[in-house]
């Protein structure tokens, strides 16, 4: 038995252990209590990176199913010198960070397990420096560093059929991935959003940028609430003046330093 | 109060301290990068001499959890790209080469006759690093000329694996950056390929209801195969001032 099977052996048994142990919820049978006991152990099953990886590149192609990548390289190149400026200061070393553009005039960015991060057009389109594009971009570092869609997808009903990871592969893996892209699609937890949120703001800063790109941005598409581009974004971030709100404080209470804003550079690339 | 009742109560209190502990032996974890710089440009694979010019010649990630580090050098021989890694594992002052055949220690390894290598090894007898933590070093040879230039960027948070730093360990040789500096390279098998390919029309859940959606797989593939280049990217830095080249604590909010 391998270090990692034990150790998931050895977690399912501690969640075992915990749920049989506590003080059972009325007309609450044994049985109930041990099935509910296995579903905890269940989604305790660790995702490696390598299968992180390969979910990731699931969701990233049905991301790019949604919508077309663009094929303009300068802006693509662009888009990742600010990604991977932002993401070498983030601390995870075992994946690869590529970004991409996709051409829709929709408001949003997503994140896909393994490090795949694209940003729209419609994003692009509202950002004014490469301040505000490497904050919306190291917000989404924050999630894969995180790994919150493979924790949505730990947590979730798909993963009943998976008794180890070697099970995460076919049809398994495709409805991994199914889960994976809705979660993405339909919005991620505000806990999620949050701490994206402030490593986001952490990497920014970290990597010389003004620690007010990323609010500035959010700050922005407030004033275009109720146009039919944002409508997804509003439909699955928390609201935006709370989000402005808190990273200010947090830049304030953190001390963040000031960096630069680099809005000529970004205007000559992406041509606003 | 049952037995079952106290394991209950024991479990998180585990977990707390298990959680706990790591916490203190991380917080002094350093991780930082430096890019180092000769007087003079290159020309045909030689620096030659230029008045106000800076020649690229490594960029060094270092990893540290006192006593222990480690040095991954990466260095170009002209001035376009960066080469693979070779590899110091530290202890205090003390260095070994590490290579995919075992270690060597640095006095007798060809990496010891070289000044700028000897250079690197910028950690006291305890393992802690001498020096600024951010910002641009500038070292001067006997004459008062400027023999090289120094950017060095701390990483906040560092998180990277402490058998790394062991020259022992199976991994040792394993080059502990995968991403960030490099170029976006393929890391996937044909068959991770094959198996997203597999998957025909599916429906997403979107906020505005669901959608069909054909994966596209090849739009992945592009995007693995999309590169900047790594000079390209210090290239990038340096003319946004940013990343080695950020004026540390600039607290006056630069904003051209």
């Amino acid at each position: 038995m391998t270090r990692t099977r034990r150790a998931a052996a050895f977690l399912g048994a501690v969640a075992l252990l915990s749920a049989v142990a506590t003080a059972p919820a009325a007309g609450q049978s044994l049985f109930d209590r041990l099935r509910q006991a296995a579903s905890v152990a269940r989604t305790l099953l660790p995702i490696s990176t390598e299968k992180e990886i390969e979910i990731g590149r699931g969701i990233a192609a049905t991301i790019a199913g949604r919508f077309p990548v663009s094929t303009d390289a300068g802006l693509t190149r662009y888009v990742n010198l600010v990604g991977l400026t932002v993401a070498s200061q983030a601390p995870r070393g075992d994946i690869t960070y590529r970004f991409a553009v996709l051409e829709t005039p929709i408001v949003n960015a997503y994140a896909a397990p393994g490090g795949y991060i694209f940003i729209t057009k419609g994003s692009l389109d509202l950002i004014r420096s490469e301040a505000e594009l490497a904050g919306v971009l190291a917000h989404e570092v924050g999630h894969v560093n995180r790994r919150h869609v493979i924790e949505q997808i730990r947590k979730s009903d798909t993963m009943r059929e998976v008794k180890n990871t070697l099970d995460l592969q076919g049809f398994v893996l495709d409805r991994v991935v199914g889960t994976g892209a809705n979660a993405l699609f339909t919005g991620l937890s505000r806990g999620d959003e949050m701490e994206a949120d402030s490593l986001g703001l952490e990497y920014a800063s970290s990597a010389g940028y003004d620690p007010g790109g990323l609010a500035a941005f959010i700050g922005r598409l407030d004033q275009h609430a109720g146009e039919g581009p944002v409508s997804e974004f509003f439909a699955t971030h928390p609201k935006p003046n709370e989000r402005v709100d808190r990273l200010n404080s947090i830049a304030r209470r953190e001390g963040l330093p000031g960096g630069v804003m680099l809005a000529d550079r970004y205007r000559a690339t992406v041509g606003h | 109060m049952t037995r079952a009742h106290n394991l209950a109560r024991l479990l998180p209190a585990l977990a707390l301290l298990g959680s706990a502990a790591p916490g203190r032996a991380v917080a002094q974890r350093a991780q930082w990068t430096d890019v180092v710089y000769v007087p003079g440009r290159w020309s045909a694979g030689h620096i030659v001499a230029q008045a106000d010019s800076l020649a690229l010649m490594m960029r060094v990630d270092y990893f540290s959890a006192p006593p222990k580090w480690r040095a991954e050098i990466r260095r170009t021989t002209d001035g376009q790209t960066l080469g693979s890694p070779e590899i110091l594992v530290g202890s205090g002052e003390q260095a070994v080469v590490v290579t995919q055949l075992g270690t060597t220690p640095l006095d007798q390894h060809a990496l010891g006759r070289d000044p700028l290598v000897r250079a690197l090894v910028v950690f006291d007898q305890a393992g802690r690093r001498k020096g600024l933590a951010n910002g641009r070093i500038t070292d001067r040879a006997a004459d008062g000329k400027v023999a090289r230039v120094v950017f060095r960027r701390e990483i906040r948070n560092p998180s990277f694996d402490s058998a790394l730093l062991d020259p022992g360990n199976r991994a040792g040789g394993r080059t502990l950056l995968a991403s960030g500096i490099a170029a976006v390279g393929d890391q996937r098998s044909a068959s991770v390929v094959a198996t997203a390919g597999a998957r025909g029309v599916d429906r997403v859940k979107t906020p505005g209801g669901d959608v069909p959606v054909r994966p596209d797989t090849m739009a992945v593939v592009r995007m693995e195969h999309f590169s900047v280049g790594s000079v390209a990217l210090e290239e990038f830095l340096r003319a946004g001032g940013l990343g080695p080249y950020a004026a540390p604590g600039d607290s006056a909010g630069r904003r051209p």
